[in-house]
C-alpha cells in the first residue's frame, strides 16, 4: 500500500506521546490555577483580550469579505442559462454590441431554448456602467441593465419584492443598488428619482436576486434605455436552455456563423472567469489574514513573556514540589489559549451581530459580507492558534532555567 | 479524564489519516479534459493526400463537396466546443493572436476559418470532447477529410469522418 512518507511517523508520534501523557495527567496543574492567574493582573489580561479580539475580528472581516465575494459570483450563474454576446468583447460584456435581430435568429435556428405557453425564454439586454445621481445629490458609478418582461423568465432568481415593474421613464433597483452607489438607502426608495444618461428616472420597484451580482443593478425597459443611450443594438442575449439541452448547440451555432461575430458562454462559466479575475484580490486578502494573524502572535507573545517574567520563582516552586515541566507548560499554554478563545468567541459574536450581511461596494457591483461557518471556523482557529503560539516560547523559556537558580530569583 | 484524552488523540489520528486518504483518492480522478478517451476510429493512420488550405477551401468548396483541408486548430481563445467533437481550424498563414486576444483572432481568421464537426455513421456530431477524442489541443495542425457544408453567408463547415494530426516538430 502506498502512502505519503509522513503518514507512518504521525501515529508513532501520537502513540509515543500517549503513554507518558496518561501518567502526566495525574500530575497536571488544576484547571482553576490557569484561570485564576489570568485574574491576577486584570488590566493586562483585559488589554490582551481586547488585542486578540481585534486580531480575530480583522480576520473575520477579511474572510467574510472573501466569502461574500465568492458567494456573489457563485450564485450569479445559472447552469441552464447561456449568454450570447459579441466575440470581440471577450469577458467585458459591457463593451459588447450585437445586432438587434440576434434573439429572433437564435430562437428560429436553435431547438434548445426553453419555450412555455408560446413564450421563448430569451432575454435581450443592454448592460452598461454609467454615472448615476440620486435625489440627494450623491453620484456614483451604477450598473444599468435594459431588459424586457422576459428577463425574469431567464434570470430566475429575480423577485420583485416591492412596487411594480418599471414603465416608461421608470426603473426598478436591486436591494444592493444603494450600496453600489455609496448613497443612503432612503435615496433609492420607491417614488424617489435618479438621474443617468441625461434623463430623470422614477424608482417604481425593488427586487432581490438571492445575492447574485445583478442585485446591485438598476433595471429599466430595454427600449427606454436604448433611446436614452441612442443605440439600436443589443449588448447580449441571455437564453434559458430547455431541459436536456446543453450550451454546446449554442456555442456550435455561434462558431459556425462567423459572419454574426457572436460567442456563447454558459453563465456559470462566465462568472467562473470573473472569479479568476478577482483571484489576485482574494490572494491579497488571504495575505492580509496571514499578516494580521502574525501580529496577533506577537501580541500573545508579549503578554505571556510579561506574565512569565514575574512568575519565575513561582514556576520554580511548582517544579520543586513535584509538578513536571510538561504540566507547567500545559498550564501556561492553557492561560494563553483561554484568553485567545475568549477573544475569538467575543469577536465571532460581534461579527455575527453587526457585520454579517453588511453591504460592500465593489467594482463589479456590491455584495454582502458573509460571516458563515467557514469564516467562524477560520477566525476561531486563528484565535486558538494564536493562543498556543503566543504561549509556547515564553513557557519553554521559563522552564529551561534550573530550579535552584529560579528559586533565588527576585 | 484519561479516557477522554486518549479518545481525543485517537480521533485526531483518525481525522489526519482520513484527510490524507481522501486526497489520494480524489487526486487520481482529476486529470484530463472531458470524459472521452482517444478514439482511433476517427483518427487517420496516415495523412490523406491532396489537402488544401482552409482559405482556399472557403473560396472554392461548394456545398456537399468532398474536401480535405489542412489547418491549425484556432480562430478564437477557445476553438473547441465543450461536450461535442467539434472545433474551428484556421489557415496556417493566419497569425496566432495569443498576445492580442480574441479581437485579433476574429479579424485575422474571418475569411480563413472553418468549423470541423466529427460525425458518426449516421451523420450526427459525436458527443465527446475533441481534445480527448483525438488527443489534440489548440494550435495542433490537422488534416481533415469529410463533406463541406456551406450556408448562404459563405460559412464553411466540414462534417469529418477522419482527422489526421500532424506530429509537432
Amino acid at each position: 500500500m502506498n502512502s505519503p512518507s509522513h503518514l507512518p511517523s504521525l501515529p508513532l508520534v501520537l502513540f509515543s506521546f500517549l503513554s507518558p501523557l496518561s501518567t502526566a495527567t495525574q500530575m497536571l496543574l488544576p484547571w482553576e490555577y490557569g484561570v485564576r492567574n489570568l485574574a491576577r493582573r486584570p488590566v493586562r489580561t483585559l488589554l490582551t483580550l481586547a488585542a486578540l479580539a481585534t486580531v480575530v475580528m480583522l480576520v473575520l472581516v477579511v474572510v467574510g469579505f472573501i466569502r461574500g465575494l465568492e458567494r456573489s459570483l457563485a450564485v450569479s450563474g445559472d447552469p441552464d442559462v447561456v449568454l450570447v454576446y459579441s466575440v470581440s468583447s471577450e469577458a467585458n460584456i459591457e463593451n459588447s454590441s450585437i445586432a438587434a435581430r440576434t434573439p429572433s435568429l437564435l430562437t428560429a435556428t436553435l431547438d434548445g431554448t426553453w419555450k412555455r405557453f408560446g413564450v421563448n425564454h430569451v432575454s435581450p439586454e443592454v448592460y452598461s456602467g454609467t454615472r448615476v445621481k440620486t435625489g440627494d445629490g450623491e453620484e456614483g458609478l451604477g450598473l444599468v441593465r435594459g431588459v424586457t418582461r422576459a428577463a425574469p423568465l431567464v434570470r430566475r432568481s429575480v423577485r420583485l419584492i416591492e412596487g411594480t415593474w418599471p414603465g416608461d421613464g421608470e426603473v426598478m433597483v436591486g436591494q444592493l443598488a444603494s450600496a453600489k452607489l455609496g448613497g443612503r438607502p432612503e435615496a433609492m426608495a420607491i417614488g424617489e428619482s435618479i438621474e443617468f444618461e441625461g434623463r430623470e428616472w422614477t424608482i417604481s420597484g425593488r427586487f432581490s436576486a438571492g445575492g447574485a451580482a445583478y442585485e446591485s443593478e438598476i433595471w429599466c425597459n430595454l427600449s427606454d434605455f436604448q433611446n436614452a443611450t441612442k443605440r439600436q443594438d443589443l449588448g447580449l442575449v441571455a437564453m434559458l436552455l430547455a431541459p436536456g439541452s446543453t450550451s454546446a448547440e449554442v456555442e456550435l451555432f455561434c462558431k459556425e456563423r462567423t459572419d454574426l461575430e457572436l460567442r456563447a458562454i454558459g453563465e456559470t462559466t462566465y462568472y467562473q472567469t470573473l472569479q479568476q479575475h478577482y483571484r489576485p484580490v482574494r490572494l491579497l486578502a488571504w495575505f492580509v489574514v496571514v499578516l494580521v494573524s502574525g501580529a496577533g502572535v506577537f501580541v500573545g507573545l508579549n503578554m505571556m513573556y510579561g506574565a512569565v517574567a514575574g512568575r519565575v520563582r513561582e514556576i520554580a516552586t511548582l517544579q520543586a514540589i513535584g509538578f513536571r515541566r510538561r504540566a507547567i507548560l500545559f498550564s501556561l499554554v492553557q492561560e494563553g489559549v483561554l484568553l485567545a478563545a475568549a477573544g475569538a468567541l467575543l469577536s465571532a459574536l460581534l461579527a455575527l451581530l453587526f457585520l454579517d450581511g453588511l453591504a460592500v461596494r465593489f467594482t463589479m457591483g456590491a455584495f454582502t459580507l458573509r460571516i458563515d461557518s467557514i469564516a467562524i471556523l477560520i477566525g476561531c482557529g486563528v484565535g486558538l492558534t494564536l493562543g498556543v503560539l503566543g504561549a509556547l516560547p515564553p513557557a519553554i523559556k521559563a522552564l529551561r532555567a534550573s530550579v535552584a537558580t529560579s528559586l533565588k530569583a527576585v | 479524564m484519561k479516557m477522554l484524552m486518549t479518545l481525543m488523540m485517537i480521533g485526531l489520528f483518525a481525522a489526519a489519516t482520513g484527510c490524507n486518504e481522501s486526497k489520494l483518492v480524489t487526486g487520481s480522478g482529476s486529470a484530463g479534459h472531458g470524459s472521452g478517451t482517444m478514439n482511433s476510429k476517427y483518427l487517420a493512420a496516415s495523412e490523406p493526400p491532396g489537402a488544401i488550405p482552409v482559405g482556399e477551401a472557403r473560396q472554392n468548396a461548394k456545398d456537399k463537396d468532398a474536401v480535405t483541408l489542412v489547418g491549425r486548430i484556432g480562430g478564437s481563445s477557445n476553438p473547441f466546443i465543450d461536450g461535442l467533437a467539434a472545433f474551428t481550424i484556421v489557415d496556417a498563414k493566419v497569425t496566432n493572436c495569443d498576445d492580442e486576444g480574441c479581437a485579433c483572432e476574429a479579424r485575422e481568421a474571418k475569411d480563413n476559418i472553418a468549423m470541423v464537426k466529427i460525425v458518426d455513421a449516421s451523420g450526427k456530431p459525436v458527443a465527446d470532447d475533441a481534445r480527448s477524442l483525438l488527443n489534440v489541443q489548440k494550435l495542433s495542425m490537422v488534416v481533415v477529410q469529410g463533406t463541406a457544408n456551406r450556408d448562404d453567408q459563405g460559412n464553411l463547415s466540414v462534417l469529418a469522418d477522419k482527422v489526421f494530426v500532424r506530429p509537432t516538430n
